[in-house]
């Protein structure tokens, strides 16, 4: 089997692996952002702390001048000697004191009482903290009145918060994939079982030929409700095939059968000519009598050919279109056509139109009907009786009424008389030389335009056909 | 010979029956419906009957069921248009002796027809041997002695019909039923004149031909 070109399958992998990608990075993204932003949070608070624990440092000298001083000595020892924290106090203007290596690009030009900044200095991040008016703690020795405050600016290094946050990112990215892999397996084993269904389906599809048309949906497929209208479909689609192919079938043999009864006779023709040496006006008597066989032969294939193609319309296989023609019209073809048959035999024909009929059909097909239906009527009439045709309308549809004096057809063949190869009085067949066929192709042209065909009979008194057909609306 | 052809499309059944006449030198009946055909089977003396099997009135197989029902032995062949299985085992169970299926050869036709004749009057040989007098019913020759003899239609028909039944007495009514159709005008005294015309052609010392009067003919 060919690898398909769109697997439903692959589909809904790939959909759900992107979608568990997506879910992952979300992820990642949201638990990376809020982990550095708690961290932040907490490294302020800190910082905070920080800077005023350096500011709480600053005291007033002992020797009464008032004059501020910073017991460096007691700044703690930094927790990254690395990357050691920096901070510098002003009063006013006046540096109090600032760490080793201050950086003098530093500056705050913010006004605010408390203001943070994340900066680099010499590549390293720095988160740093502006306060403003930080009441000095000494009180001892403060002089009387003193409003003196403080500008403390303290920086300390956030390479181990970015860390953090990296690493806390990892450690989501990680088991997000992890958890995409087990989802994964799920889906392939869930999407697997899902399409089994349909593997089975196929499987049992594939039974179905032209000697087993059953298609039994398998059990499984049958419950599941997305597989439900493809059966459907299939059961429908069968069913057609199947009816067509058998009406393909039996045409085809009927029709092989029907042909073998005049090759049959051109045959046997030729072969008895042959049979001995003949002198030339029987051999010219010969040609002429096979010249008749092959007429009825070709005549025979041309009812047949339209037969199969109004059966098929029927089954509207076939598309056409149609122009709305003048049906009374088509029976004054017909007329013509037998009017010497008609002078033969001595019987009249009498068409009487009461209204004009237009239906949407192939003229030949119509005239075809009209053909068998009056040579029928005709073959059947005493001489000197009178054939009627009558086109009429009612709502809707059109009538053609052919009816004939003969002797009737007896009430228990009347139901047959359409069916191909009956011959329902032998006393008449013989005479008529048809096939049989002649009234079954009136009716599959008739039902083919959605028509109807009636018989009716008395015996002793005469055939009615009674043709209805839809008329032309518009 | 005579055979019975029941067909109800006139054409074949003329054609069978000119090929009949002509390739067999047999005479031949048409029926054209099933109904005509019994009768005719029942009333007349055939030496075998084609059957088509569809027909008007009475359909063929009908037919055949009712002729065998009545014990007529008269070979059968049935023409048929259909090839099933079922209905050629459904023809062979209802007594029929053979069958061909349309469209056929007339000459199968006219050979299967003369060995069914044959059978039926237990001659299993297309050359029928009488004495030193050998008939080719294939060719339809006649020698004497291994020297060739020309006969006439009717005088051929005759002598066929004695050499199949050699050392039987054969009346002049079997003969006329056998040897004419239905449309002939039956005079006894004709028969007479083909007796003598085949004594006088097969002659060579010794009479093949014996006229048993009062009884018939015999053949030895």
């Amino acid at each position: 089997m060919n690898t398909p070109a769109k697997s439903i399958k692959r589909h809904l992998i790939l959909t759900v692996v992107l979608s568990q990608l997506l879910l992952a990075a979300g992820l990642v993204f949201t638990g990376v952002f809020y982990t550095q932003r708690r961290l932040e949070a907490a490294l302020d608070t800190d910082l905070e702390a920080r800077a005023m624990s350096v500011a709480a440092l600053v005291r007033y000298a002992e020797d009464g001048s008032h004059s501020l001083v910073f017991e460096k000595s007691l700044v703690p020892p930094p927790l990254d000697t690395v990357h050691p924290d920096f901070y510098q106090i002003q009063k006013g203007s006046l540096e109090l004191t600032r760490s080793g290596h201050w950086p003098s690009n530093l500056t705050f030009n913010n006004t605010g009482l408390k203001a943070y900044r994340s900066l680099t200095i010499s590549g390293i991040p720095y988160r740093a903290l502006f306060l403003r008016q930080i009441p000095i703690l000494d009180r001892e020795e403060a002089p009387p009145s003193s409003a003196d405050t403080l500008t403390v600016v303290y920086a300390t290094p956030t390479v181990a918060l970015h860390n953090q946050v990296l690493a806390a990112g990892a450690y989501i990215a990680v088991a997000s994939l992890i958890w995409l892999g087990l989802t994964v397996l799920l889906a392939l084993w869930g999407i697997r079982r899902g399409l089994l269904p349909l593997k089975h389906l196929a499987a049992e599809a594939a039974q179905v030929s032209a000697q087993n048309w059953e298609l039994r949906a398998p059990p499984d497929a049958e419950q599941v409700a997305e597989l439900r209208p493809l059966t459907e479909a299939m059961e429908t689609m069968l069913n057609r095939l199947r009816q067509s192919f058998m009406q393909q079938r039996e045409f085809l043999a009927n029709a092989a059968h029907e042909l073998k009864t005049p090759a049959a006779i051109l045959k046997s023709t030729l072969q008895s000519l042959l049979q001995k040496p003949r002198t030339a006006p029987e051999y010219e008597a010969g040609l002429a009598q096979a010249l008749d066989d092959m007429e009825r032969l070709e005549k025979l294939l041309h009812w047949m050919l339209r037969l199969a193609r109004a059966e098929q319309w029927t089954q509207a296989a076939l598309p056409r279109e149609l122009e709305g023609i003048d049906v009374a019209g088509t029976c004054e073809e017909a007329i013509s056509g037998l009017r010497s048959l008609a002078r033969s035999r001595k019987v009249e024909l009498h068409l009487t139109t009461n209204s004009n009929v237009v239906c949407r059909a192939d003229p030949e097909d119509l005239e075809l009907v009209w053909v068998n239906l009056l040579e029928n009527a005709i073959r059947y009439s005493p001489p000197g009786a009178t054939v009627e045709i009558q086109v009429s309308r009612d709502n809707g549809s059109g009538t053609v009424v052919v009816e004939d004096h003969g002797p009737g057809i007896p009430e228990k063949d009347l139901p047959h008389i359409f069916e191909r190869f009956r011959r329902a009085d032998p006393s008449r067949t013989r005479e008529t030389g048809g096939f049989g066929l002649g009234l079954a192709i009136a009716k599959a042209l008739v039902e083919a335009y959605g028509g109807t065909i009636t018989p009716e009979s008395t015996l002793g008194r005469g055939t009615r056909m009674t043709v209805t057909l839809p008329t032309q609306q518009n | 010979m005579r055979v019975l052809v029941v067909e109800d499309e006139i054409r074949m059944a003329e054609n069978i029956a000119r090929s009949l006449r002509e390739g067999a030198s047999y005479a031949v009946d048409i029926a054209t419906d099933g109904v005509e055909g019994l009768y005719m089977a029942q009333s007349e003396p055939y030496d075998a009957v084609l059957l088509d099997l569809m027909l008007p009135r009475l359909d063929g197989l009908e037919l055949l069921k009712k002729l065998r029902n009545t014990k007529q032995h008269t070979p059968v062949l049935v023409l048929t248009a259909r090839e099933e299985k079922e209905s050629v085992v459904a023809l062979l169970n209802a007594g029929a002796d053979d069958y061909l299926t349309k469209p056929f050869d007339l000459g199968e036709l006219l050979a299967r027809t003369k060995a069914l004749i044959r059978r039926g009057k237990g001659q299993p040989s297309p050359v029928l041997t009488v004495g030193d007098v050998e008939i080719n019913t294939s060719n339809r020759t006649v020698r004497r002695a291994g020297k060739n003899i020309s006969l006439t239609a009717m005088e051929y028909r005759v002598l066929e019909y004695l050499a199949h039944r050699p050392g039987a007495i054969v009346s002049k009514e079997e003969l006329l039923e056998h040897l004419y159709d239905y449309n002939w005008e039956k005079f006894s005294n004709v028969i007479e004149v083909y007796i003598s015309g085949l004594r006088r052609k097969l002659n060579n010392g010794r009479q093949l031909i014996q006229t048993l009067r009062g009884q018939g003919y015999m053949l030895q």
